[in-house]
């Protein structure tokens, strides 16, 4: 195996297993897979992959800026890669927004529903907009490979000088919208990162990564492809860099010493420590290594510098999206499942940009052949000591069974007791109190909903519409109430209980009473509960048992109301807001029969739900 | 004993179905991926489509071929099959498991029957072994894991069989069943890579066969090159 294999399999790997707790998070809910909570909404996803992502997009927009406007025109051969670095690095923001966003299927809400007073409504159209110039500025290089595309994409490329402004002005928008952000969170936001400076610094911290992440995409070719380098040119980009990097740290420094906050830096906090590792991770490291023209012209030095600035940015971002918000609540660590998802974003993003590297015209990196690919000297699979084929089939095998066995390892080990969650507390329904007008409040929590049943008994039409609703009784009973059978308020009940049923001390049954006597004993073969208890279902009734599980309170009477009133509001044209749920959780949800002061009093305690002062012997108890 | 049989019903299980279902479809993706860039290549695109699928669905009721060459030993290999692919899948104990775990369930087979083709995958197991053995040609033919793959096979059958059918100590019972359930494993885990991943790539074999011998265009003028003869009449 060399290089390139082994790191693809790599990459490969993690993206599997990211697949499949990608695929929990998607079928399962956020709480399969992560710690997010509504305390803390923002995790690792927003830390590693969204925020930096955009940051490290942005050689998109700087590179193209200093080779067609400043007209640089010695760079033109890294437009390529830097505009497909920036389209990916959008890419996994965007991918990890839709993994993170509670309901991923509303992320199209922000083109349609507009609200101009939220700084996310704004960088959400900035994401939108510039992707599409992204995507407008890259998909010209694929388009080669085809002649059928070549008239559009002469057209992209003859307007190319217009989607580099677009691109220029909605990234300047959007780098600094992202620090605006962080403008409404002054008492959440750790006062070293606070600042009211944050959309300048977020900007020109942007401008400066941008060349830096280039290089590092251009080492990351030439070490895996083993592919010259041009070091005069990347040390001159690197050098721009180091001049924006050196303004950043002077704004930044000033700001910190101008609003008296230097002082923080030397508390010895864990937060301080960060903070230095931050500052030596994206300024002085890089800004010393860039300034000595013997180290910026070695690739170690390059790549040391580079790399340094990169995972210092990541962390400059991390930092403000979540690791230094003081904490609101409860603490947050992420999962090892949030951590494999955030990493396979990532590197399917690398495996998506080597791809591009290999099939398109971006790099001199395209083989003519099979014999010329890096990966290319006779292999034989270990397994079996057989020749895999040319470079592009053996790694279709490879890679594939990397794949295959990374998805099977991801779902042996799926979070499979946070899947099967202990689910909603069991918390009893209990009788709805009353008389010809019902106070429906199954969990006793005072919220509840007036239900006038004899109102409703008259106007379905007297005695005889009684089994419109009412469809089982427990046995010795008439009348009986909806918490007898559905007796849990929000998971379903067990209202047959077998067990009692074949107990000596319960029913005494024995099997075959109810089983068939040569058939498998499930519950299809077995007699229906009417058999025995004559009496149980009232003749006539519209709703009929299908099973022994009774649903929750909740649904069985959300259920029983709903469907009517939504018919009736059909029908009835003075009603039209019948099927609402405010025409039956009426602010008035308290008994009516109630003198005035009672309900005031009932109002009082319940809803504002008053503190009791804490006994002794409660606390002793824990 | 217990947790190790809670820990292969759980988290190996899951891992070594996966490994067979996503296997399986691994070597059934590269396979036809391979037979369109062959078809593609092919100089000649001529293919006896309706011969390969005559012969394809001739294979899957071999009937007809029974009869000629070692008729025993076919007619056991047909009904070891039967056994072999209803029993796992329809086997009622088998569904409730599924239903239980993911939701879903599908017919079963009458508990008579499950018994009946659980033995008799487990006899022709046996005597496919026999014949194995028994003939020179055969044995000449055979490598190791042709020998291995049978009583593997058979092995959670048999063990199965008597977890359902015996009363047995509830100490014998998880040993039992411990073999069952790992046996099936170390069977879900070779299973795409071995022979018996003609499970699913069975009905793509004779229309590769009949690709097999496209060659791509112009490929006989490179032969001659190699050969030093060019120029010469292929």
């Amino acid at each position: 195996m060399n290089r390139l294999s082994v790191t693809k399999s790599i990459l490969w790997f993690i993206t599997g297993l990211a697949v499949t707790f990608g695929a929990a998070r998607m079928f399962f809910g956020l709480g399969a897979v992560s710690n997010l909570s509504d305390a803390t909404p923002w995790g690792i996803w927003k830390g590693i992959n969204v925020v930096p992502g955009i940051a490290l997009a942005a050689g998109g927009f700087v590179v193209t800026a200093i080779i067609y406007v400043m007209r640089h025109h010695e760079y033109h051969r890294y437009a390529k890669v830097s505009v497909l670095l920036a389209f990916l690095g959008y890419i996994t923001a965007a991918t990890a927004l839709v993994v993170e966003l509670g309901l991923p299927w509303m992320v199209w809400h922000p083109i349609v529903y507009w609200q101009h007073h939220s700084a996310l409504f704004e960088i959400s159209w900035c994401v939108i907009l510039y992707l599409t110039v992204l995507f407008l500025e890259f998909i010209p290089t694929p388009m080669e490979e085809t002649s059928r595309f070549a008239g559009i994409r002469r057209f992209l490329i003859k307007y190319k000088i217009v989607l580099v402004f677009l691109g220029i002005m909605i990234s300047t928008l959007h780098q600094s919208s992202l620090g605006t952000l962080f403008l409404i969170t002054p008492e959440k936001l750790h006062p070293l990162w606070y600042s009211s400076l944050l959309p300048v610094l977020f900007f020109i911290s942007a401008i400066a990564i941008g060349p830096l992440m280039l290089i590092v995409g251009v080492l990351t070719i030439s070490t895996l492809y083993n592919k010259p380098l041009e070091m005069d040119k990347l040390s001159k980009l690197a050098v721009i860099s180091m001049i924006v990097l050196i303004v950043y740290a002077l704004i930044r420094w000033i700001d910190l010493a101008a609003t008296a906050k230097l002082a923080i830096a030397f508390t010895g906090s864990w937060q301080t420590l960060v903070f230095w590792a931050e500052n030596s991770l994206l300024l002085f490291i890089p800004i010393i290594l860039l300034a000595i023209p013997s180290v910026r012209r070695t690739r170690t030095g390059l790549w040391t510098a580079t790399g340094s600035a990169v995972i210092g940015m990541v962390l400059n971002r991390a930092n403000m999206a979540g690791i230094m918000f003081v904490a609101t609540g409860k603490a947050y660590t992420p999962t090892m499942y949030e951590i494999v998802i955030s990493l396979g974003i990532l590197s399917a993003a690398i495996l998506a940009f080597l791809f591009c590297i290999e099939r398109f015209n971006i790099w001199d990196v395209k083989w003519s052949s099979d014999e010329e690919r890096p990966e290319a000297s006779p292999r034989f699979g270990h397994a079996s000591d057989v020749w895999l084929g040319t470079p592009r089939i053996a790694g279709r095998m490879v890679y594939s069974l990397v794949f295959v066995f990374s998805l099977a390892v991801g779902l042996a080990i799926l979070p499979v007791n946070r899947i099967q969650s202990a689910g909603v507390s069991d918390v009893p329904a209990a009788k709805a109190r009353g008389g010809a007008t019902l106070f429906i409040d199954g969990n006793r929590d005072g919220y509840g909903v007036v239900f006038a049943h004899d109102d409703h008994a008259k106007r379905l039409g007297g005695d005889s519409a009684c089994v419109q609703c009412h469809h089982s009784n427990v046995p010795m009973d008439k009348q009986s109430g909806c918490h007898e059978c559905h007796r849990n308020m929000y998971v379903n009940a067990d209202v047959f209980r077998h067990d009692w049923h074949a107990a000596p001390a319960g029913g005494n049954l024995t099997c075959n009473a109810c089983h068939q006597a040569d058939r498998q004993r499930t519950a299809e073969t077995a007699v229906a509960c009417d058999h025995c208890h004559k009496d149980m279902v009232p003749t006539g009734a519209t709703i009929t048992l299908e099973q022994y599980l009774a649903p929750s309170y909740a649904n069985a009477l959300h259920g029983m109301c709903i469907a009517c009133h939504q018919e009736q509001a059909r029908v009835l044209a003075e009603k039209p807001d019948l099927g609402r749920c405010a025409s039956c959780h009426t602010l008035d949800d308290v008994p009516m029969y109630l003198p005035d002061d009672v309900i005031t009093a009932y109002r009082d305690t319940m809803y504002n739900h008053v503190v009791l002062p804490q006994s002794n012997s409660q606390t002793d108890g824990n | 004993m217990q947790e190790l049989l809670d820990f292969a019903r759980g988290p190996l299980f899951r891992l070594t179905i996966a490994l067979m279902v996503l296997g399986l479809l691994r070597v059934l993706i590269l396979d036809i991926w391979g037979a369109i860039t062959a078809y593609r290549r092919a100089g000649d695109r001529q293919l006896a489509w309706g011969d390969a699928l005559r012969k394809t669905i001739a294979w899957l009721f071999p009937v007809k071929r029974v009869f000629t060459k070692r008729p025993i030993y076919s007619l056991c290999s047909i009904l070891f099959h039967i056994g072999l692919i209803l029993v796992p899948v329809f086997f009622l104990g088998h569904v409730q498991l599924w239903k239980s775990s993911i939701g879903l369930s599908w017919w079963t087979l009458p508990e008579f029957w499950a018994d009946l083709l659980t033995v008799t995958t487990v006899v022709f197991g046996l005597t496919l072994i026999l014949g194995r053995v028994g003939s020179a040609q055969a044995r000449y033919l055979s490598r190791k894991q042709d020998y291995l793959w049978i009583p593997l096979l058979i092995l959670p059958f048999i063990t199965g069989y008597i977890c359902t059918n015996m009363v047995l100590s509830p100490n014998w019972y998880v040993i039992l069943m411990l073999i069952h359930v790992v046996s099936a494993e170390v069977i879900f885990v070779f299973l795409p890579f071995t022979k018996i991943a003609h499970c699913v790539l069975m009905p793509l074999s004779q229309f590769i066969l009949a690709l097999a011998w496209k060659f791509p265009a112009r490929v006989d003028d490179k032969i001659c090159t190699t050969l030093n003869k060019k120029g010469a009449p292929v």
